[in-house]
C-alpha cells in the first residue's frame, strides 16, 4: 500500500486532516509524539504507527492526556520538538500541566493538538477549546482544510520555538476527518534533546516571586505573538473581497462562508483568522476598518464574536455585530452552507433568501433507526446479559440497582434492548459516582462498569478512594485488552506496541490486587453461566468487589481465530424474539415471522443459542 | 467538470463505505481535481449507519452538502440508501447494492422493511440502478468487495474520473492480499455500469 507519510516533497496527494497533521509533525522534525486516543484526534498517531516512522522518533500512546502532555513538555524543555494529541475532554484532563507550562515555557517547539467536535458527532459535550487561549495564556491557531492543517502544524512548531511557549493547534471534526488535496513539503530530521539547562526560577513553580516574574514574561511573549505569527506562518489571517458588510470567520466555518459568498455572487468582505489567541488585534483593526455590519460565523461558543465586540468597543466603533449572541447563528450543533446562507441573506436585503438547492426534499419512506450497537460476539454484551440476570437472581429488580457506566464501547449498552447503564459521564467517573451514591445514603447495591483502558486512564484513583473509604460496591472491569472504540489502540497490558517497541505489561488484576480490594474474581463472559453466578454472589456480598470480565474484543478475535457460526432451524423458530430481546445482537434479524442469523456477521459467541427457549439455534459449522 | 459534483455514500459500519469514499478522493486528486470528503469516524466499524460525503470540482471548500444537493447516491445497503435519499437532487442517480441488513430496532418491533418496498422507494422519484453487488463480489472471489462493485458501476454510468486513477486509488486503499479480487470486482461493476448507462 501507498505510504503518504513517506511521499516526497512537492507531491500533491489526498490526505485526511489528521494524516496531514501527522505529516506536519514529520515535516517539522518532531521527535516525541504522544497522546491518548479520542475521536476525532486518533488518526494522527494511528497513521504514524500504520505507516511507520524512523526509530529516532518516539511515537507512542500514553496512559492518559495529562501524562501525555507532561511527557511532551518534559521533552520540549530539554530542547526536543514534541507533540501531543487529544480530543476536547482530554484537554480538560491535561489542563493542570497545560496551564503551568505557559510559565516555564519551552526550548524545543511543543504543539498540542486539541480536536473539538461541533455536532457533536462523538463527544459528550460541545466544548470550545479556543477558550484555552484565554485560560492557559497560550497561542491558539486553527486550520480550515487538510492543507492548512499540515502547514499550520509546521508553523506552530516554529512559532512555539520563537515564543518559547507551547502552541495549541485547535481543530474541529470537519478538518480532522476531511480528506482533501495536500501539497507535501520537505521532511526535516527529528530534533531530539540537546540537553537540559538547569534554570530553577523558570521551571520550579514553588517560588511565588518566580511565578510572578514568569507571568510578566508570559504576557510580554503574548504581546509579540501576533508579529511572530505574521512573520513565520504561511497560513495567514486573510481578507478576501471588500465592502462595508463583513463576515469574520475561522476554521471549518470559513469553508461554508467562502462557498455561500461565491454562490450568492455578492460583494462582501471575508475576514478569516488562523491565529485565534492572542486575538490578532492589529490585523483585525485594519481588516474591519470601514465596516458597518459584521457577521461572525463560527462554531461552538461566540468566541470571535466577543473578541470582535471588545475590539470595536476599544476603537469606539459603532459597527453592528451579528452572530450567536444576536441569534443569527445557532449556539448549538455544527454549521452548514444552508445555515450560513440563511444568516447572510437575512442580513443582506436583496439577496435570494434560498438558493435553488434548498428545495424541500421528497418525502422518503420512513426507515428504522440504526444507532451503533455492540458488535456481534462482543464480550461486553455477554457481561451485561449476565449482569441483568444476576441482578434478578440476587433478588432485585433491574430498576433497583443503579449501574454507573464509563466511556468506551460498553456504553453502547445504553441502547435497547439492554438499556443496562444508567450513567456515562467522564473517564473514570463510574467508580467515583457510584461511591457518591453510596455516601449519600443509597441503601441498595451499586455497580460500576469501566473498561480496561478507561481504568488505566482514570479509574485507579477512584478505586483507591472506594477501598480506602470502605464503600460497598461492585466494580466490573470490562477487559478486552485494547482501546476498542477509537480503533484498537494499545493499552499498558501490551508487551509489543504498535511501533514495535517491546513493553512490560502492566496487568489490570495486579493493580486491583495491590489497591487492596475485598474481593477479586476474573471470569470470561463467554462462560455465561459462570458469569451470571458471579454477579448473583457479588451483588449481595459486602465490601469493594472487583469482577474482571476478560475476553478479547470480538472484532480482533474474529481476525485471528477460525469462526464457528450459528444458524436458525426454521422449523423450530417460533419468532418469539427471545434471542433478539436478550442480546440485541446485530447479526440477528427478524423477517417473515422468523429470526435469521447473518452469516457474514456472526462470529459464533453462541449467546443467542443459550437463550433460545426452543433450542432453534445451532452451530452451522466452522470456518 | 464545470461545477462541484456531490456524491453521498450510505452504508452500514463495516461494509467499506469509508474505503469507497477514500478511493474516490484519491482518484479525484490524481485526476487533478480539488476534493473534500465529510465523514465521521470512530464509530464506523460498529454496525451503525454511516454516511459519507464526497465533493469533487475545480475548487472545493465545504466537506458536506445539504438535502437535495447530491448528484449521486452510492448505497451499499438498502435501508441506509433510503435513509440518505433526501440528499439526492431531482434528476440525480442512485447506485445501490441490493443488500438488506435489518436493524435491531426494526426486528424488536417486528417491523422489518422489505426489499421490494425499499427498492420501490428508491426508484419512485429518481433514477436508481439496483446492483446485485454482493453476488458480483462473491463471483469475483471477494465477498467483502461489494463497495468496489458499486464504485465500478458508478464509474461505468458517470465516467466522472479516469479508470487509470481509480485503479491506482484502489491499489492504495485495498490491502495486497485482497487487491486482485477487489480489482476484479471493480471491473465487473464497471461492465455492469456501462451496460446500464444507456437505459433511460
Amino acid at each position: 500500500m501507498f505510504n503518504p507519510l513517506k511521499a516526497p516533497e512537492g507531491v500533491r496527494i489526498a490526505l485526511m486532516g489528521n494524516e496531514a497533521i501527522a505529516r506536519g509533525f514529520l515535516e517539522a522534525g518532531a521527535s516525541v509524539i504522544t497522546g491518548y486516543p479520542g475521536t476525532p484526534s486518533s488518526e494522527v498517531i494511528t497513521s504514524l504507527h500504520e505507516y511507520g516512522v524512523s526509530s529516532e522518533i518516539f511515537v507512542e500512546w500514553a496512559i492518559n492526556e495529562r501524562v501525555a502532555f507532561e511527557i511532551a513538555y518534559g521533552a520540549a524543555i530539554c530542547g526536543a520538538r514534541a507533540a501531543v494529541t487529544m480530543k476536547a475532554p482530554g484537554a480538560s484532563v491535561a489542563l493542570d500541566p497545560i496551564v503551568s507550562s505557559a510559565y516555564g515555557g519551552v526550548e524545543g517547539g511543543l504543539v498540542v493538538l486539541v480536536a473539538d467536535d461541533p455536532g457533536p458527532h462523538t463527544t459528550q459535550t460541545e466544548q470550545d477549546d479556543r477558550w484555552l487561549g484565554f485560560l492557559a495564556k497560550l497561542p491558539v491557531v486553527t486550520p480550515s482544510s487538510p492543507q492548512e492543517a499540515k502547514d499550520l502544524t509546521v508553523s506552530a512548531f516554529d512559532i512555539s520555538e520563537e515564543l518559547k511557549l507551547p502552541v495549541i493547534l485547535r481543530t474541529t471534526t470537519r478538518v480532522n476527518h476531511t480528506v482533501g488535496e495536500v501539497l507535501l513539503g520537505p521532511v526535516r530530521p527529528p530534533k531530539r534533546t540537546a540537553g537540559f539547562v538547569k534554570d530553577i526560577p523558570r521551571f520550579v513553580r514553588a517560588g511565588m516571586s518566580w511565578n510572578l516574574e514568569r507571568h510578566r514574561w508570559l504576557n510580554k511573549q503574548l504581546d509579540i505573538a501576533e508579529d511572530v505569527f505574521d512573520r513565520i506562518s504561511p497560513v495567514r489571517n486573510t481578507v478576501e473581497g471588500s465592502g462595508r458588510f463583513c463576515v469574520v470567520t475561522e476554521g471549518a466555518a470559513y469553508n461554508y462562508v467562502r462557498e455561500v459568498v461565491d454562490e450568492l455572487g455578492i460583494e462582501v468582505r471575508v475576514v478569516k483568522l488562523s491565529l485565534l489567541f492572542p486575538p490578532p488585534r492589529k490585523f483585525l483593526t485594519e481588516a474591519l476598518d470601514g465596516c458597518s455590519d459584521i457577521l461572525v460565523v463560527e462554531e461552538l461558543d461566540p468566541y470571535l464574536e466577543l473578541v470582535v465586540k471588545s475590539l470595536l468597543k476599544d476603537r469606539g466603533s459603532t459597527a453592528r455585530v451579528y452572530g450567536k449572541v444576536s441569534g443569527s447563528i445557532p449556539l448549538e450543533g455544527e454549521l452548514s452552507r444552508g445555515l450560513v446562507r440563511r444568516a447572510m441573506t437575512s442580513l443582506l436585503p436583496g439577496t435570494p433568501s434560498s438558493a435553488p438547492q434548498e428545495v424541500q426534499p421528497r418525502q422518503a419512506l420512513k426507515v428504522p433507526p440504526r444507532p451503533p450497537p455492540m458488535c456481534p460476539g462482543c464480550p461486553h454484551r455477554s457481561m451485561y446479559v449476565a449482569m441483568l440476570i444476576g441482578i434478578s437472581r440476587a433478588g432485585y429488580k433491574r430498576g433497583e440497582v443503579p449501574v454507573f457506566g464509563d466511556i468506551g464501547c460498553y456504553a453502547l449498552a445504553s441502547q435497547p434492548p439492554l438499556e443496562a447503564i444508567w450513567t456515562e459521564h467522564s473517564m473514570g467517573a463510574s467508580i467515583s459516582m457510584a461511591m457518591g451514591a453510596k455516601v449519600a445514603g443509597f441503601r441498595g447495591p451499586v455497580i460500576a462498569v469501566i473498561g480496561d483502558s478507561t481504568f488505566y486512564h482514570a479509574g485507579i484513583q477512584p478505586l483507591i478512594e472506594a477501598v480506602h473509604k470502605r464503600v460497598d460496591m461492585l466494580v466490573v472491569i470490562a477487559d478486552n485488552s485494547v482501546v476498542a472504540m477509537t480503533g484498537h489502540q494499545s493499552t499498558p497490558a501490551w508487551s509489543t506496541l504498535e511501533s514495535g517497541r517491546k513493553a512490560r505489561p502492566v496487568i489490570v488484576e495486579d493493580i486491583v490486587r495491590a489497591v487492596g480490594v475485598d474481593y477479586l474474581e476474573v471470569v470470561d463472559p463467554y462462560d455465561i453461566d459462570k458469569m451470571i453466578n458471579a454477579f448473583e454472589r457479588l451483588i449481595k456480598q459486602p465490601g469493594v468487589k472487583v469482577l474482571v470480565s476478560k475476553h478479547p474484543c470480538a472484532l480482533l478475535e474474529a481476525r485471528s481465530r477460525s469462526l464457528r457460526r450459528y444458524r436458525v432451524i426454521d422449523e423450530k423458530c417460533t419468532g418469539c424474539l427471545a434471542c433478539i430481546k436478550v442480546t440485541g445482537c446485530p447479526a440477528l434479524f427478524y423477517e417473515n415471522g422468523k429470526v435469521s442469523i447473518s452469516a457474514d456477521d456472526c462470529v459464533g459467541c453462541g449467546l443467542c443459542a443459550r437463550f433460545c427457549p426452543y433450542k432453534a439455534i445451532e452451530v452451522a459449522g466452522n470456518e | 467538470m464545470s461545477r462541484i459534483v456531490n456524491i453521498a455514500i450510505a452504508s452500514v459500519g463495516g461494509q467499506g463505505g469509508l474505503t469507497l469514499s477514500r478511493a474516490l478522493a484519491i482518484a479525484a486528486v490524481l485526476d487533478g481535481y480539488s476534493v473534500r470528503t465529510g465523514e465521521t469516524l470512530g464509530m464506523s466499524q460498529r454496525f451503525g449507519s454511516v454516511l459519507s460525503y464526497v465533493r469533487i470540482g475545480k475548487r472545493v471548500f465545504s466537506p458536506t452538502f445539504s438535502t437535495g444537493e447530491a448528484d449521486f447516491l452510492l448505497g451499499l445497503e438498502l435501508v441506509e440508501s433510503v435513509r440518505a435519499l433526501p440528499l439526492l437532487r431531482d434528476g440525480g442517480v442512485a447506485v445501490v447494492a441490493d443488500t438488506l441488513k435489518i436493524p435491531i430496532s426494526a426486528s424488536l418491533e417486528k417491523m422489518s422493511p422489505r426489499v421490494d418496498e425499499l427498492i420501490r422507494e428508491l426508484t419512485r422519484r429518481s433514477r436508481a440502478v439496483i446492483v446485485p453487488a454482493s453476488k458480483i463480489a462473491r463471483d469475483a472471489g471477494n465477498p467483502r468487495a461489494a463497495n468496489m462493485v458499486v464504485l465500478g458501476v458508478f464509474q461505468g454510468i458517470s465516467g466522472l474520473l479516469t479508470e487509470t486513477s481509480l485503479r491506482k486509488a484502489i491499489s492504495e486503499v485495498v490491502p495486497g492480499k485482497w487487491l486482485e479480487t477487489s480489482m476484479k470486482a471493480f471491473d465487473e461493476g464497471l461492465k455492469y455500469g456501462v451496460s446500464v448507462r444507456t437505459v433511460p
